[in-house]
């Protein structure tokens, strides 16, 4: 019989072998854990965003899977929505060929393979799948559906572009809108002032003099804290656009300036911030302007996102400005707008030109 | 048909890019002026309770409601429901019960508070069954008898708007615009062979809860003829007006700013009822089989509508590329030799009524006959009010070309409405929201052969420049409270009666010289 102590001293090296297998025992099930909340984590963002759409898909190769004397190799013949862009079609085609596989549907891209033909279409609120192949004689049909506004946003493909930015007047007053005289080529622009509570209609030649200055006798324009107005010049005719007044104009006979109260459209400065949108000079595409910040303490970006996107994705384009950026007026040359900022650090009001150009 | 429904989505898809470059010049929205529509049909009703389901007329009644009247919900270009009197909503698993909570706060043209109870009152005369409806606090309950996951599509469409009923049958709404004019058609004072069209105006409601709309007015003349509403678009007499599909080329060739639908009407035979003779369905099989719609898109209707193969449209169910009419003039003939004589079509012809009125109609209908003799099958033309359609009318059995408009977003309620005016063939079963059973259903009914269809017209519109924020959406809803009139050089260089006409707009001078 072992003493008790010899027993006492194995037990304890027992005891201290057991305890370094636990630390390492725990040691990887930490591993493991964090493993476990890294990928769990992964997979709840991908399944978030993924879900109705592998759902669907998923649905849709059941009802295939389940065609009575469906047999053999079945060849794809994929019609993904005419609006969807290259990498949505395939994300779909991906998705649709791993359900496949995972429901033992023998795929091939063999001629003499039956084909499966399935057809994606974006109708006004859901997308529908369609797929149709033969069995023997007969056609088989299984049809699936997933609302649209269940699927992640939709990623355009676009051809990549840079944003140009370039400062072309600035002035120490307050700019409310500058708007391009585009007459076939750039002609300066039209600058509209704010100056100790007047209205002012800036001339402003492509170097950046000032040709002519209007005074607009505004009566009974109500001083407001946070000024926004706009400036529409049609060739000599120039219409002015104020809170709860409009006034239109000539350049040739600025003294018959007339101005009339308006309905003012809206409370706040959304009005003044319509979409901006500007033509892509690689391709056929469409940008949006993002919708500058709202505070005016603060240096503003405006985004580029194609239009019809959403701002964040991976075609965003943003551009910083020096301050908040206080109106986007699209120019007359589709590609480009012109964005009056202020200058935190100067306290000057700048106009910039912001032009779209091909490449990154 | 893949082929050429690719030039047609690429045409409108051109059309689409050149009308975003033409109003991507961002300016501010302005307010005031008045807006001139042209629509083409010769009268309108605002009473949604009046409106025949899948009727021409519903389409331009419809657009004037919109003026008018609110929804509970609205769809917009990505498919996102949107609240309009109805803030939220919520529906039990089973898609029977559903609650609609209204907003505050919203009140009538005339000044008088919108209750849940109009809601109720209005949508019970249009929902129809299965639908029982009912006003909670705040809130609207609508139950089904059987599931109805396709609801918000039926509210936000159609004519599921809502109004006030006023003892003297007067409709209020809540719209953006209130009318304060309409006249009926008259005969002209000038030339009593012509007639003077139908005029209505419409005001902007200065305290709608969603707000003002951008124009003052908007004044719709009614029923001119197609040329002339295309000259008045040129001249500037009109901002926005309907171009027939046979002047769409036309408009095209002159450089009109256009914008189109996806296909919203489809123009279609149907066999009459009291068609059950001997060998009728061979009868129907024949003329299907002869009947040639890639020339009657292509070359009647100029590229400017699709061939049809099926009762719905595809841009509404996505899978209306299942179904296929292959002509087989061969086939066809096969058919027609088998036939005993006391057919229709053979000894004595098939009669065919042009149930629409038009030019266009008539054509077709011209076509179909010159099909069906292509496969030895004689048809004989009836136009609508000709002395040979009310001879022919007392007798019984033929065949009607008809057009059909799509009124509704839901693919199950525009087939159940199709069979109930149409086939009278039944109710779908309770599943047919389900895209599946909703293919099945229109499968059986296209094999019947009861209903042949021959083309698909989408809506087309001419659009002046001076026309900003135009952004109809692809099922003909032309949201008319978003737009505003920029001023156009043409419209001020013009003068006399067009200057005077826009004189209306003393609110924002700028917007209309």
């Amino acid at each position: 019989m072992a003493p008790r102590g010899g027993a006492s001293v194995q037990s304890s090296a027992e005891i201290l072998k057991q305890k370094r297998m636990r630390r390492v025992f725990l040691g990887a099930l930490l591993l493991l854990g964090v493993w476990v909340a890294v990928h769990c984590r992964q997979l709840f963002v991908f399944a978030d965003s993924e879900t109705p759409m592998k759902e669907t898909v998923r649905k849709l190769a059941d009802r295939i899977a389940g065609i009575p004397g469906l047999h053999g190799a079945l060849r794809l013949d994929w019609h993904p929505d005419e609006k969807w862009s290259e990498g949505e079609a395939t994300h779909w085609l991906d998705t649709l060929q791993e359900e496949f596989d995972r429901h033992a549907l023998q795929m091939s891209e063999e001629a003499a393979a039956v084909p499966l033909t399935v057809y994606a279409v974006v109708t006004p609120t859901q997308v529908v799948l369609t797929a149709k192949t033969r069995v023997g004689e007969r056609d088989e049909v299984r049809i699936v559906a997933v609302p649209r506004t269940s699927l992640p946003p939709v990623e355009l493909h676009v051809a990549p572009v840079r944003l140009e930015r370039q400062l072309i007047y600035e002035s120490a007053e307050r700019i409310l809108d500058a708007s391009s005289l585009w007459n076939g080529s750039e002609g300066g622009l039209a600058v509209l002032l704010y100056k100790n509570f007047e209205v002012l209609a800036l001339r402003v030649d492509a170097k950046g003099e000032v040709r002519q200055s209007v005074t607009l006798g505004v009566a009974d324009l109500k001083p407001v804290r946070d000024p926004h107005a706009a400036i529409a010049p049609h060739g000599d005719q120039v219409t002015v656009q104020l809170w709860g007044q409009a006034c239109d104009f000539s350049w040739v006979s600025p003294a018959e300036a007339k101005c009339h109260a308006e309905k003012a459209p809206a409370i706040g400065k959304s009005v003044w911030r319509i979409d901006t949108v500007l033509a892509s000079p690689c391709d056929e595409a469409n940008w949006a302007i993002s919708q500058p910040g709202s505070d005016p303490t603060v240096g503003d970006v405006l985004h580029l996102v194609p239009d019809g996107a959403t701002q964040g994705g991976s075609a965003d384009v943003p551009s910083e400005f020096p301050g908040p950026v206080l109106s986007v007026n699209a120019g007359q040359n589709t590609s480009s707008a012109l964005v009056v900022a202020r200058n935190l650090r100067t306290g000057n009001y700048e106009v910039y030109r912001i032009t779209l150009a091909c490449g990154d | 048909m893949k082929s050429t429904e690719s030039h047609w989505l690429a045409a409108i898809s051109l059309a689409l890019i050149a009308f975003a470059a033409g109003t991507s010049q961002a300016s501010p929205p302005r307010y005031g002026g008045t807006l001139h529509v042209k629509l083409r049909t010769a009268s309108a009703s605002l009473d949604p309770r009046q409106w025949t389901p899948g009727a021409l007329a519903t389409a331009s009644n419809e657009k004037l409601a919109s003026l008018v009247y609110d929804r509970l919900v609205t769809l917009d270009d990505y498919g996102r429901f949107q609240p309009a009197l109805a803030t939220e909503w919520t529906h039990d698993a089973a898609n029977r019960n559903w609650r609609f909570k209204m907003r505050g706060g919203v009140r009538f043209s005339d000044g008088s508070l919108f209750t849940p109870a109009d809601a109720v009152a209005a949508l019970q005369s249009t929902l129809g069954k299965p639908f029982e409806i009912s006003a909670g606090e705040n809130a609207v309950n609508i139950r089904s008898s059987r599931p109805a996951p396709d609801l918000v599509e039926r509210l936000a469409s159609g004519r599921n708007f809502v109004f006030r009923s006023l003892p003297d049958g007067t409709l209020l709404g809540t719209g953006p615009f209130s009318v304060v004019e309409s006249i009926d058609g008259a005969p002209s004072d000038l030339n009593s062979n012509a007639i003077k069209p139908a005029h209505m105006k419409f005001q902007a409601n200065e305290n709608c809860w969603a707000g003002r709309p951008f124009v003052d007015f908007v004044e719709v003349t009614l029923g001119e003829p197609a040329l002339r509403q295309l000259f008045d678009l040129q001249i500037g007499k009109a901002d926005i007006a309907e171009i027939a599909p046979d002047l769409v080329r036309k408009a095209r060739q002159e450089g009109f700013r256009l914008w189109s639908s996806e296909p919203e009407t489809l123009v279609a035979l149907r066999f009459d009822d009291a068609l059950t003779a001997p060998a009728s369905d061979q009868l129907r099989e024949a003329l299907w089989l002869a009947l040639d719609r890639d020339t009657m898109a292509n070359v009647l209707l100029q590229r400017e509508a699709q061939p049809a193969d099926a009762l719905l449209p595809h841009w509404l169910t996505g899978y209306a590329f299942l179904f296929e009419s292959p002509m087989n003039l061969e086939r066809a003939r096969q058919l027609r030799a088998a036939f005993p004589s006391a057919v229709a079509g053979v000894a004595q012809p098939l009669r065919l009524y042009v149930d629409t009125p038009g030019d266009l109609y008539k054509l077709m209908g011209e076509r179909v006959a010159v099909n069906a003799r292509q496969a030895n099958l004689l048809v004989q033309v009836a136009l609508p009010g000709s002395a040979n359609a009310s001879a022919l009318s007392a007798v019984s059995g033929g065949l009607h070309l008809f057009a059909w408009h799509y009124d509704s977003l839901s693919p199950r309620e525009e087939l159940e409405e199709f069979v109930k005016q149409l086939i009278q063939s039944g109710d779908l079963p309770a599943n047919a929201a389900d895209p599946e059973q909703l293919f099945l259903q229109e499968h059986r009914l296209l094999e019947e052969r009861r209903v042949l269809p021959l083309v698909f017209l989408p809506g087309y519109v001419g659009v002046r420049t001076n026309v900003r924020n135009w952004n109809a959406s692809v099922w003909g809803d032309w949201r008319l409270a978003d737009v505003w009139l920029e001023p156009d050089e043409a419209s001020a260089a013009k003068t006399g009666a067009g200057s005077s006409r826009r004189s209306s707009s003393a609110r924002n001078p700028g917007a209309k010289p």
